[in-house]
């Protein structure tokens, strides 16, 4: 069964149990059963993948030794050849030809081996992702029935009730309410700001003798005369 | 689980809320310590709830019950739901027993500001979710 699945079991499982009971479910134990064997199959293929690192050095060994023995032994043929002994070239020759059958055995090997622990590294990872998954599941679930509890009494607190049927909308519409009203106090405070801070400029014009302390009366008459001599 | 990120992770939220321009209270939720408790101000109804582990950070906050939903409206909620989720930035739908919720994650490696960010966003997310979602509801009571 694939990594979803066993996720999906479990959460099904929670979905149909409420509160404390999430936590005893049967799908959790079987999950958590799971992870254990996990964990026992990871342990198992680290365990594998260190012996069969350790034998493919040896074979590394092997192979390379092999190697040696037959760049040593053409040479003492060479030198046989360049004696004349035809016999003796023909006997290392012999003996280089075993080598190089063994060698190719040995090479076999190790390339088993390299598949092998490309193989077995796949399969540690995937092991290590999937548990991780699981025990993110599971506490995930333990830690649903704690949270909800304490979700219910939340609501129930701001709600001023103690009635479960206290819904998301009504609060959704408290927190937006509440929005306006700190908008709506940031607003009014921005404005007596900017009223303060306007009567203080028109007392420094006044003061200052840029703006017409006096005005008003005289001065919109004064206006008017101009624009009647105008017409 | 690790206790000792999340408290790192608590600590570092308090410390740089103010450089973010938002007012959160965190605190340890649960006796184990696994599991801190976020509250945006103004937005008290809907707590984050965040855990630690090697894996991610999980950041969950609640939606409503099964109760809320309006059986006749529920397969066509699921799917709008499901139909949302790609488009919601960061956060996405899910269920948890018989609640809906809205969660987002963080590699745990993200740093406080990733983990600011992520806290607001899903916070705004979850609003606008109830907001789009308020049709397919039970009338309030």
């Amino acid at each position: 069964m694939g990594i979803f699945n066993k996720l999906l079991t479990a959460v099904r499982g929670g979905a149909t149990e409420v509160g404390e009971a999430i936590v005893d479910s049967q799908a959790i134990r079987i999950l958590e059963q799971e992870i254990r064997d996990s964990k026992k199959a990871l342990n198992d293929a680290k365990t594998g993948l260190t012996s069969i690192m350790a034998e493919k050095m040896g074979v590394d060994r092997k192979v390379k030794d092999l190697g040696e023995k037959i760049k040593e032994h053409e040479g003492y043929a060479i030198q046989a050849m360049d004696k004349g002994d035809e016999n003796l070239a023909l006997e290392i020759a012999t003996k280089i030809a075993e080598f190089e059958h063994e060698l190719s055995i040995q090479q076999g090997i190790r390339d088993g081996y390299d598949t092998k622990v490309v193989s077995l590294k796949k399969m540690i990872r995937q092991s290590e992702r999937n548990i991780q998954a699981m025990d993110r599941e599971v506490s995930v679930v333990k830690t649903t029935a704690k949270v909800q509890k304490a979700n219910d009494l939340a609501s129930a607190k701001f709600s001023g009730s103690n009635s479960s049927l206290n819904s998301a909308t009504d609060s959704l519409e408290r927190i937006k309410a509440r929005q306006q009203k700190r908008e709506d106090q940031a607003a009014a405070a921005m404005e007596l700001h900017s009223d303060e801070s306007g009567d203080d400029l028109q007392a420094k014009l006044k003061n200052a003798g840029i703006v017409d302390s006096g005005s008003s009366g005289s001065s919109i008459l004064d206006r008017l005369k101009k624009q009647k001599g105008q017409s | 689980m690790s206790t000792e990120k999340l408290e790192q992770l608590m600590k570092g939220l308090t410390d740089n809320q103010t450089s973010h321009g938002v007012s959160l209270s965190v605190e340890m939720f649960d006796a184990d310590n696994k599991v801190a408790c976020i509250k945006l101000e103004d937005r008290e109804e809907f707590p984050i709830y965040m855990t630690a582990d090697e894996g991610q950070i999980l950041c969950i906050s609640y939606l409503f019950g099964d109760a809320q939903v309006d059986p006749d409206k529920r397969t066509a909620m699921v799917e709008a739901m499901l139909m949302m989720n790609v488009s919601i930035p960061l956060s996405a739908f899910s269920k948890i027993g018989d609640q809906y919720i809205m969660f987002g994650a963080l590699s745990p490696k993200a740093n406080i500001d990733e983990l600011l960010h992520e806290i607001e966003l899903l916070s705004d997310n979850v609003l606008e979710a109830i907001e789009a979602v308020s049709d397919y509801l039970k009338e309030a009571a």
